[in-house]
């Protein structure tokens, strides 16, 4: 995959999430783009995998869709945030990163042993 | 709670598959087109902008399936497809389906019903303490046809002082007594029983207190206990009953307390007073009136007692030469006791329930096998186009289930049809049954289940063995066998065949047993009675003692000639008259008699005879002949000759050739005689039922002896139940405050005392012909499957010249071996089963060759017929045809 990364099991549906509520409203391949610019490119998203994420969010209520027209006259299905989302990703962001603070202090180098 | 969302989600997504599909189909194609915009925009070719945006997404197909697997759930998918494959196989061949289901139905219907029977009567707790060890203790004694009958208290009080058997004994006697001043007066079903008969038990109270040893001492205080039941309905569950007065034949009771309503010992008891025994009567060894509970020692089994109590009567029977002499004591369990009458024919009609629930088994099983192996071509096929085996299990179980569930629901409403109409076993009415009292049977959810998962089990089994079979065999070779079709499998073949010969021999049991039932039954309906019970209503009463004094004849004779001239004048009314002791009531009384001549005999063996009392027109009212001598008239009265009838077998067991007509009866005792000159014979009645022996019976007028107990007997022009509220007004006329304890016609009364019987052999005849069809079906689908196996064999044979006839013969044979295998392990099994049955037959032997003969007949018969069919259809083979097929 040379220097780039994919996606960890679970970690798509925060970033979706994230990026719904910073972007608003997105389709689904602009969702995708998004995600990788975000990531600075470092992430190699399968974009095929993103449209059962999406569904599954949507079956459980954080998001919903409806079908729009994109800047270029594509109509598309635009996807955002319900209530439920925007709390979803305030509490998801709070696990994670409680989740890496805690990995964190393993992988910081021993001060006092 | 989201999950539970998304699973909703998703089952609505199974709803609305395929406008999803377009749906998502649109939403892939938009983000093809965005992404190869991009890419133009960037400056690569249309073509190769769009394959780099197909690249990316990992291929349309894949996405798409990835999203349909989230959007629905997979395994209920697979599962539906399933179910809606089996429904369209099953809806294919709706003569398979619709046997399978039927005799499934069937099975766990009939099994589910009767089980629930037997277990609402038979195997409900009984709400005592730790009843295992309760009994009833009983005297039998061959004078009085060793029937269990009440003891006397000098027994009581040897086996309770000496025994060392019992926890605990005590006495009770009942004790019918009037209630008034209460509404209108009322008849009451008692029963005197010491304290410790309570305690025994181990009941409470719902409300009050029991009565204590000093309560229940001789000219203790005058204390009743009374049934929810008649604290409900006389009493309006009056909460203050506790301490207030009521009067019963005239003297004032306190009430002590309210038994719970589940509290029913002795059966229909309404009232409970204190048995007061004297200390003197544990000299009495006369009067035999004392019906003994017990609770044995932890320990001692009833086998053990039994055995210590007998050698205690033989000691006193010693010393009490003429009274005890012969005597057996019989102790009962509680259960039995209580089960009474409906035990045996209850347990039969479970043996027989079990058979039927075998039967449908081995039929759908049979079915099922016969059924798949014909579908060996078509497992080739799926397997050759990557079905793989769990996947094939998995359909074939999901017919199965299907097809179960079709079975079962069936089975369930006839199982609850089938409750409702044995309800009918227990007329909770009938005095002269003993059965226990059951208002409702709940269907019991275990053996529902229970013959569910059997039936299923089986059905599985058999139906995957035949698919385990194609796929071991793998797809090459089943494709070619069933190609080349040569013959069955031996495996299958041999399975087959002893369900066949299962079948066979279980059915030939429940015929045999429901022959010998049902021409019993024949036997006692028509053994008649020997009066007419045509038209004609009874009436009971008692007179109480308060009102109509034993000194006081006169007042009783009035009443009863009284109340028969207002029933004579009634219009519709043909003749009226009355007896003590009304046929088929359930209530006797008997007297001791000498003949003239004859010394008291030295052991208590004084021949007994029942104790009936008569107006003059009670025979003709009744239509009972007279076959020598005279009836009574109304000039046999009080201060006139005293004057008896006897009936037939009196005259037959007693006087042999001799005319008893002249001859003297001595109702007293060899020192106090009390001589009855015989006027008559009359014929036999079969006051216990047409099933019952006749006792030996001595009429006496009324009018020289005025017994309290009346019973009426009024024969009508018409409909005798309609009358029955007229005639009660006709006795109120004369006195108003009496009350009727049952008014009844003896049709019905005849009908209830043969319910029972009815029924059980109903329910048994309907079992065996239920099994009859279902062996039927059994080797009809089978032999019809070995034919349809063997076409192409049967083929090459007439190719090699044999006739029509051969074939026929020998598919007939084929079936014919299978049945007489059968036919004689069923006659082995109808033997041992036959001996279950002895008691329940009625002037017959239970080895009845006939009926075992007929019964192997009619199954012989219908086994060459079942196999008659697909033998023709095998004969009628066109060989070029035979050998073309497949």
């Amino acid at each position: 995959m040379g220097g780039k990364t994919d996606v960890w099991q679970g970690t798509l549906a925060l970033m979706v999430l994230r990026t719904l509520e910073t972007m608003g409203s997105l389709h689904g391949y602009g969702l995708a783009r998004r995600i990788e610019q975000t990531s600075g490119d470092l992430l190699e998203l399968n974009y095929g995998t993103l449209y059962p994420a999406l569904l599954k969010l949507e079956q459980e209520g954080y998001i919903r869709s409806k079908w729009g027209v994109s800047e270029n006259n594509r109509r598309a299905k635009y996807y955002e945030l319900t209530k439920a989302g925007h709390l979803q990703v305030k509490k998801a962001a709070e696990d994670w990163e409680q989740a890496t603070a805690i990995l964190a202090r393993f992988l910081s180098p021993a001060e006092e042993a | 709670m989201r999950a539970m969302r998304a699973m909703w989600m998703r089952l609505r997504g199974l709803a609305s598959g395929r406008r999803s599909d377009g749906e998502f189909d649109a939403e892939i194609a938009a983000h093809i087109a965005l992404h190869t915009d991009d890419g133009v925009r960037a400056g690569l070719s249309e073509a190769k902008a769009r394959r780099r945006a197909l690249i990316r997404l990992g291929g349309v197909e894949q996405t798409r399936q990835a999203q349909r697997e989230r959007r629905t759930l997979p395994w209920l998918e697979t599962f539906l497809q399933d179910v809606r494959f089996g429904a369209r196989v099953l809806v294919k061949s709706p003569g398979f389906t619709v046997t399978a289901a039927l005799t499934l139905a069937l099975g766990i219907g009939a099994t589910t019903a009767i089980y629930s029977v037997v277990k609402a009567v038979l195997l409900a707790p009984l709400p005592y303490k730790d009843p295992g060890s309760l009994v009833a203790v009983w005297t039998a004694n061959p004078a009085r046809g060793d029937q269990p009958l009440p003891s006397t208290p000098g027994d009581f009080a040897v086996w309770k002082q000496r025994s060392g058997v019992f926890e605990d004994l005590a006495p009770s006697y009942d004790s019918e007594v009037t209630l008034t001043g209460q509404g209108s007066p009322q008849f009451l079903l008692g029963y005197a029983v010491s304290a410790n008969f309570l305690r025994i038990l181990g009941v409470a109270p719902q409300l009050g207190r029991l009565y204590t040893d000093q309560d229940d001492a001789a000219g203790g205080a005058k204390v009743a206990l009374l049934s929810d039941h008649l604290w409900r309905t006389r009493f309006g569950a009056d909460a203050g009953i506790v301490g207030r007065a009521i009067t019963l034949d005239g003297n004032s009771y306190t009430v002590l307390g309210v038994m719970p309503r589940a509290f029913n010992y002795p059966a229909n008891v309404e009232i409970w007073t204190p048995s007061a025994m004297a200390p003197s009567a544990s000299e009495d060894f006369d009067n035999s009136y004392v019906r003994t509970l017990g609770r044995l020692r932890p320990g001692v089994s009833i086998v053990q007692a039994q055995r210590t109590l007998n050698a205690l009567e033989t000691q006193v029977a010693a010393a009490h030469a003429k009274t005890d002499s012969g005597n057996r004591v019989m102790l009962v369990p509680l259960r039995e006791q209580l089960d009474g009458d409906i035990r045996k024919p209850l347990l039969i009609l479970m043996g027989a329930v079990v058979f039927v629930l075998l039967i449908a088994c081995a039929n759908t099983a049979g079915l099922a096998l016969a059924r798949n192996a014909e579908r060996q071509k078509e497992i080739a096929v799926r397997m050759a186009l990557g079905a793989t085996r769990p996947r094939l299990l998995r359909q074939f179980a999901t017919e199965s289930v299907l097809l179960a569930a079709l079975g079962g629901a069936a089975g369930m409403a006839l199982a609850a049809a089938g409750t409702h109409t044995l309800l009918g076993l227990f007329p909770n009415d009938v005095a002269n049954l003993n059965i226990p009292q059951v208002t409702q049977i709940p269907i019991d959810r275990g053996v529902l289940l229970f013959a569910f998962a059997i039936t299923m089990l089986t059905t599985f089994l058999f139906a995957t063995v035949p698919v385990l079979n194609a796929m071991r065999t793998g797809t090459g070779s089943a494709m070619k066998q069933s190609v080349r079709g040569g013959t069955a499998s031996r495996w299958s073949s041999r399975s087959r065949s002893e369900i066949v010969i299962c079948e066979v021999s279980l059915s030939l049991i429940l015929l045999t047993a429901a022959g010998l039932l049902v021409a019993s039954f024949q036997r006692v309906v028509s053994a008649g009675l020997g009066f007419n019970p045509d038209r004609v209503l009874s009436l009971e009463v008692f007179l109480p003692r308060d009102r109509y004094p034993s000194e006081d004849g006169a007042k009783r004779r009035l009443f009863v000639a009284e109340t028969l001239r207002r029933l004579n004048a009634l219009p519709g009314v043909k003749s009226a008259a009355a007896t003590n002791f009304l046929p088929l009531s359930g209530f006797w009384g008997t007297t001791g008699f000498l003949l003239r001549g004859q010394a008291t005999p030295k052991n208590g063996e004084a021949p007994e005879a029942d104790n009936r009392i008569i107006t003059p027109e009670y025979l003709s009212t009744m239509e009972i002949p007279v076959l020598r001598g005279r009836g009574f008239t109304d000039a046999d009265r009080e201060g006139s000759l005293h004057v008896a009838l006897i009936n037939e077998t009196m005259a037959k067991t007693y006087f042999k050739d001799k005319d008893p007509v002249g001859e003297a009866l001595n109702l007293g005792s060899a020192e106090k005689p009390d001589w009855w000159q015989i006027a008559g014979v009359t014929g036999d009645v079969k006051a216990f039922g047409q099933d019952q022996p006749t006792h030996a019976d001595i009429y006496r007028p009324f009018d020289q002896i005025p017994f309290p107990l009346i019973a009426f007997t009024i024969r009508t022009a018409n409909d005798a139940g309609a009358m029955t509220r007229t005639a009660e007004q006709a006795m109120w006329n004369i006195d108003p405050v009496l009350p009727v304890m049952k008014a009844i016609t003896m049709n019905l009364l005849t009908a209830q005392t043969l319910a029972v019987r009815r029924a059980s052999s109903t329910l048994i005849a309907s079992f065996a012909a239920l099994a009859l069809v279902l062996a039927c079906v059994g080797i009809y689908g089978v032999m019809a499957y070995a034919v349809s196996r063997r076409t192409r064999e049967i083929g090459v044979r007439m190719a090699l010249g044999a006739k029509r006839a051969d074939v026929l013969r020998m598919m007939l044979g084929a079936g014919f071996r299978l049945a007489a295998i059968g036919i004689a392990i069923g006659l082995a099994g109808a033997l041992a089963a036959s001996r279950l049955l002895t008691s329940m037959m009625f002037e017959m032997s239970a080895f009845n060759p006939a009926i075992f003969a007929l019964a192997a007949a009619v199954l012989g018969t219908t086994a060459v017929l079942a196999s008659y069919l697909p033998a023709r259809r095998a004969a009628s083979v066109d060989p070029m045809q035979a050998l073309r097929t497949e």
